[in-house]
């Protein structure tokens, strides 16, 4: 047990301990699995974003050569009856039923020995729908006679939902409403109100790896092998559509090339398991990166923030109202209306705060979780917002912040008291790095630069609860059985580590079993960044367990305390030979107050709080509209890092994955089809998109109750970016874009605008 | 001839091919590539580095019969020589990243090496031909605009021998060429530049990687200019006006001149790159940058 004795694990940097497999090309991923006998999958999409299914034509792609069978949603309801799944809502069918909802939903599938074969049947089926009126914008979804669901069904697990239970005739899944002091009072004795409107775009998650799932039929059991972030739901979910108790249904799941919120809850895994039972052999499907662009999304949102500030620039009354376009299945979104809604008011101590957050049905592809759970969407506004303000007010955009940041100890708007939110520090550093008390240039002639900041904050996810176990084999290595998805962001080696610093071994020889619902236990899901946090917390005291159970083996076998004793020893003498185990085992569930329904307030909001800022100077060319980024500065509170060099990359990655959403990503729709669902026209950040400079920087900081001070970090440095750069837009040329991406096309128009001479409207 | 089952050629399992099976041919001459590509059947046609046809093949887009792969024809037709006047001869199976690094055509005609800094990627430009490039016909490509202003012309080889073409003539419009289906680009010939001094600029609305939103191509000498616009355009369109609106004039306000022709004269196309209104706009600015750029050579 004592090959390496470090002082400490925690705080290393150590290199993730699965590199090496992967750029050598050995790592296991669920695109490489073949089992004996297996079919391949194929998709019927809707080509109609709204309509009513009359006929399903599958004749042709059954008669075809190598199809083994064409199933429609008809043959699901056979096998399961109610075949509706989701995490808030049981909305979405596992191939579309009665109706369709947006374009690309499945309607049919084909099996076939060949991919290609069943593809090829895909193209020989024919649908025939009745047209029904469509919605594809959040805010008129919301008084439309357009009405995506005829009837809401929340999942029964979720109180705060069940007064939506048979809802009818509402696009609106979920509202979400805060009331703290009284916002008219506020506006009433503010000097001056301000008030705009933003939007965001739909984008989608883009992991290289596109999602992936195969089912194989066992007697009286079923196993799925699946690119997910989430196992432990996908047995539970997967065991209630079939009825079956959870012991049967067995996911594992393997390394990701991506997640970002893409694959948690059911996507594929419900249909492979539905084909597997129906054709009684091993399914596989694969989607095409062009298939994502339906399955999931990012929520475009339009968010209107007015704010009644004093003269002296204190910020007394502030009212967001925002709608999440949520698309045809409510997914997640609901969660991200709520959990993120209620800090849509900013990292700003404001004594009268008012929210309204809805989460609505339309009939685009769906949105969930993706890397940031709707702050940067908020953030986007808010940040953007205060910018405005200062401008407006002629105060010193940093000033302005100072003035106003919520600081340690002070109530956030739900009530929680702020605890190691580290906003202010976040706030100085990015002064400090931008350098932001000198002068700064800001160009001539058709090249003028700009800068600007931006900060925003994120609760965790709450209450959701990792489970860990640290297995001590007979020689004293020790395996960690874990179901969190090490999907790119390093979760196997900061786990690693913390088992390592408890266990006092070397964090390379520590084993991490991957999720396994037979053999490792159950976590939450990988989302959110709340791995470090729960599962860290429950490491650590699965290997305190194990230290505790060595010490009683000890005392079992006579010896004197802190004889220190080798386990391999230990075991030796307890068993006569090699043999036996210690097992630690632990759960954690942090503590958590759910907010009021009518006033959103609550006590406890989250266990922690996760902050980022962004600083960007760039530059804009006032002929063409075209930004270069010279400079992008990213700070974060990640309490005290487990892994400084990861947590370092997985800022840089936030950003840079926020780049691409505030520049150049954007589904476009025309008549609710997408017109460039692929990527050769949707366009992700290459390497000579980068800004020139980067910076990215943990500030000191210590989350008290996270595990050896540290908490998550996987979107903090996605909060700022887009508000950061339109801010630099503005100072650099004095337009303001309100909607994303920053186009351009969208900023020459403006720069036109502002002279006086519009360019004409239209394509 | 071989032929072969694509299945077996790919060598992979099943589950790893991307396309549907069809019959890859693979000639050992132009002469039999002519021969083979000789059917009227559109599922039958020829492939050189196939960046662009298999993106159709796996997008459903294009389902072959029957590919003629042209890599095992002469070898003459992946070479790069030149005359003793500077004359280049591009054999059109000659890669884009060999003609990257081709000393000769960094010589006598520097512009296509620094174009190809930015055309497409280096994977693509690793298997991208020259001679599929233009057949492909694709308006968002950055050589057609700069080889029509270099006054290139183009060996067109068919079953009756050989023409020749500018570069110009090949293209009838959007993704149409004036070849026939039995005829293949052999040879890109681009004619001394001596005192000419010649430009691109490639322009891209999304990511620095992408098809260009507008390519502009320049080439000037003392008296004369060709000023091409691409990308933004059915096909590479010489801007008649904007040449003459720059004459034999190089000042600034000349320059500017030409830009503002070039903006009233093209027919611009809008996409999801820009509306043709903004395009419009840039047009104007890009022509000046261009040619700025080419009277700094």
């Amino acid at each position: 047990m004592t090959e390496i004795m470090a002082r400490s694990q925690v705080g290393r940097s150590l290199p993730r301990v699965e590199g090496r497999a992967k750029v050598t090309g050995r790592a296991e991923y669920v695109h490489n699995l073949r089992l004996p006998g297996m079919l391949y999958a194929k998709v019927f999409r809707s080509d109609i974003p709204h309509g009513l299914i009359k006929r399903i034509d599958t004749g042709a792609a059954r008669a075809l050569d190598g199809v083994h069978r064409v199933i429609t949603g008809e043959d699901i309801r056979a096998l399961i009856p109610n075949p509706y799944y989701g995490p808030a809502f049981h909305d979405q069918p596992i191939l579309a039923l009665d109706k369709v909802r947006h374009i690309g939903e499945p309607v049919a599938a084909v099996l076939a020995t060949d991919p290609h074969i069943a593809e090829e049947g895909v193209q020989l089926i024919t649908a025939e729908y009745e047209e029904l009126p469509a919605v594809f914008d959040e805010v008129a979804a919301m008084t439309s006679s357009a009405v995506v669901h005829d009837v809401l069904k929340p999942a029964g697990t979720f109180p705060d939902l069940k007064h939506l239970e048979g809802k009818r005739g509402t696009n609106v899944a979920l509202d979400f409403h805060l009331r703290r002091g009284n916002v008219e009072t506020g506006f009433a004795e503010a000097d001056q109100i301000f008030e705009h409107e933003f939007r965001t775009q739909q984008v989608m998650h883009t992991p290289l790896e596109p999602m992936v799932s195969v089912a194989e039929p066992h007697d009286n059991a079923l196993t799925i092998y699946t690119s997910s972030q989430s196992p432990s739901f996908v047995r539970i979910e997967i065991a209630r559509l079939l009825g079956w108790p959870e012991n049967r249904v067995r996911v594992k799941v393997p390394y990701l090339g991506g997640g970002f919120g893409a694959k948690l809850y059911i996507k594929l895994e419900a249909l492979v398991a539905a084909l597997a039972l129906l054709a009684r052999r091993p399914v596989k499907l694969a989607l095409t990166m062009e298939e994502q662009f339906y399955t999931i999304t990012k929520h475009p949102a339009t968010l209107r923030i007015k704010s009644g500030v004093t003269k002296d620039g204190r910020i007394i009354a502030r009212r967001c109202d925002v709608w999440w376009n949520g698309g045809a299945y409510a997914d997640i979104g609901p969660r991200v209306t709520q959990k993120s809604g209620f800090t849509a008011a900013g990292p700003y101590d404001i004594e009268h705060v008012q929210i309204e957050s809805y989460a609505v049905y339309t009939n685009r592809p769906p949105a969930g979780a993706l890397r940031g759970f709707g702050i940067p969407q908020l953030v986007w506004a808010y940040e953007s917002h205060t910018d405005l303000i200062a401008r407006a007010l002629k105060l010193d955009p940093l000033e302005f912040r100072r003035k106003n940041i919520l600081r340690e100890g002070k109530p956030q708007a739900t009530g929680t008291i702020m605890r190691d939110a580290a906003l202010d520090l976040v706030l100085e550093r990015l002064a400090l790095r931008m350098n932001w008390r000198q002068p700064f240039d800001h160009g001539t002639g058709t090249l003028r630069r700009g800068r600007g900041i931006a900060i925003g904050f994120k609760a965790s996810i709450a209450p959701t609860t990792s489970v860990a176990i640290v297995n001590l084999y007979a020689d004293g290595s020790c395996g960690l059985y874990i179901s969190t998805v090490d999907m790119g962001q390093g979760s196997d080696t900061a786990m690693a580590q913390i088992a390592a610093e408890v266990l006092d071994i070397a964090a390379e020889s520590v084993r991490v079993v991957h999720p396994d619902t037979d053999v490792t236990p159950y976590d939450m899901a990988t989302l959110g960044s709340r791995s470090t946090y729960h599962m860290g917390h429950a490491v650590r005291l699965a290997a305190e367990d194990a230290r505790g159970k060595i010490a009683a083996l000890a005392k079992e076998l006579g010896l004197p305390q802190g004889s220190n004793v080798p386990l391999p020893e230990l075991f030796r003498r307890k068993y006569g030979m090699q043999a036996g185990n210690i097992v630690g085992v632990a759960s954690f569930v942090p503590p958590y107050s759910s907010p009021n329904h009518e006033t959103g307030l609550t006590p406890n909001a989250t266990p922690y709080w996760m902050t980022g800022g962004t600083g960007a100077e760039v530059e804009v060319d006032t002929e063409t509209g075209h930004v270069r980024v010279l400079r992008l500065i990213n700070i974060a509170d990640a309490g005290t890092p487990i892994n400084p060099r990861i947590v370092e990359t997985q800022l840089s990655g936030g950003a840079i994955m926020q780049l691409g959403f505030t520049l150049t990503e954007e589904m476009v729709f025309r008549d609710g089809q997408l017109t460039n669902a692929s990527l050769a026209d949707y366009k992700i950040p290459g390497f000579l998109d980068l800004p020139a400079i980067m910076e990215n920087e943990a500030v000191a900081a210590v989350e008290h109750s996270g595990p050896f001070g540290a908490k998550g970090v996987g979107e903090s440095a996605t909060f700022g970016v887009s508000p950061a750069i339109a801010n630099a837009i503005d100072d650099a040329v004095g337009v303001r874009l309100t909607a994303l991406p920053l186009k351009p096309e969208a900023i020459l128009r403006a720069l036109h605008a502002a002279k006086g001479t519009p360019l004409p409207e239209g394509r | 001839v071989v032929v072969a089952e694509v299945d077996e050629y790919l060598g992979g399992e099943e589950a790893d091919r991307i396309v549907r099976p069809f019959e890859l041919a693979m000639p050992r001459s132009l002469v039999e590539a002519i021969d083979l590509l000789d059917h009227d059947d559109p599922a039958v046609r020829p492939i050189g580095g196939g960046t662009a046809l298999m993106l159709m093949m796996k997008s459903g887009l294009f389902r072959p019969q029957r590919l003629v792969s042209l890599r095992a024809i002469e070898s003459r037709f992946k070479t790069i020589t030149t005359d003793s006047d500077g004359t280049l001869h591009i054999g059109a199976m000659t890669t884009l990243a060999t003609i990257e690094r081709s000393s000769e055509i960094r010589r006598h005609a520097p512009v296509i090496t620094r174009t190809m800094r930015r055309l497409a990627n280096a994977r693509v430009r690793n298997v991208a031909t020259i001679g599929g490039h233009l057949a492909h016909a694709d308006p968002h490509l950055d050589l057609p605009p700069l080889l029509v202003a270099l006054g290139a012309r183009l060996t067109i080889a068919g079953r009756d021998g050989e023409r020749t073409i500018p570069v110009e003539d090949l293209f009838r419009g959007y993704f149409e060429t004036t070849l026939r289906h039995n005829e293949l680009i052999a040879e890109v010939t681009v004619p001394p530049q001596e005192t000419q001094r010649s430009f691109y600029l490639k322009w891209t609305a999304r990511s620095a990687d992408d098809w260009p939103a507008l390519g502009i191509a320049v080439a000037l000498d003392e008296h004369h200019a060709r000023i091409v616009v691409g990308a933004a355009t059915e096909k590479p369109t010489r801007l008649a006006a904007a040449e003459a609106a720059l004459g034999s004039a190089r000042d600034e306000k000349a320059l500017r001149r030409a830009g503002d022709a070039a903006a009233d004269e093209a027919v611009l196309v809008s996409d999801q790159h820009g509306s043709a209104v903004y395009k419009k706009e840039l047009l104007r600015v890009l022509v000046r940058r261009a040619l700025e750029g080419a009277l700094q050579q």
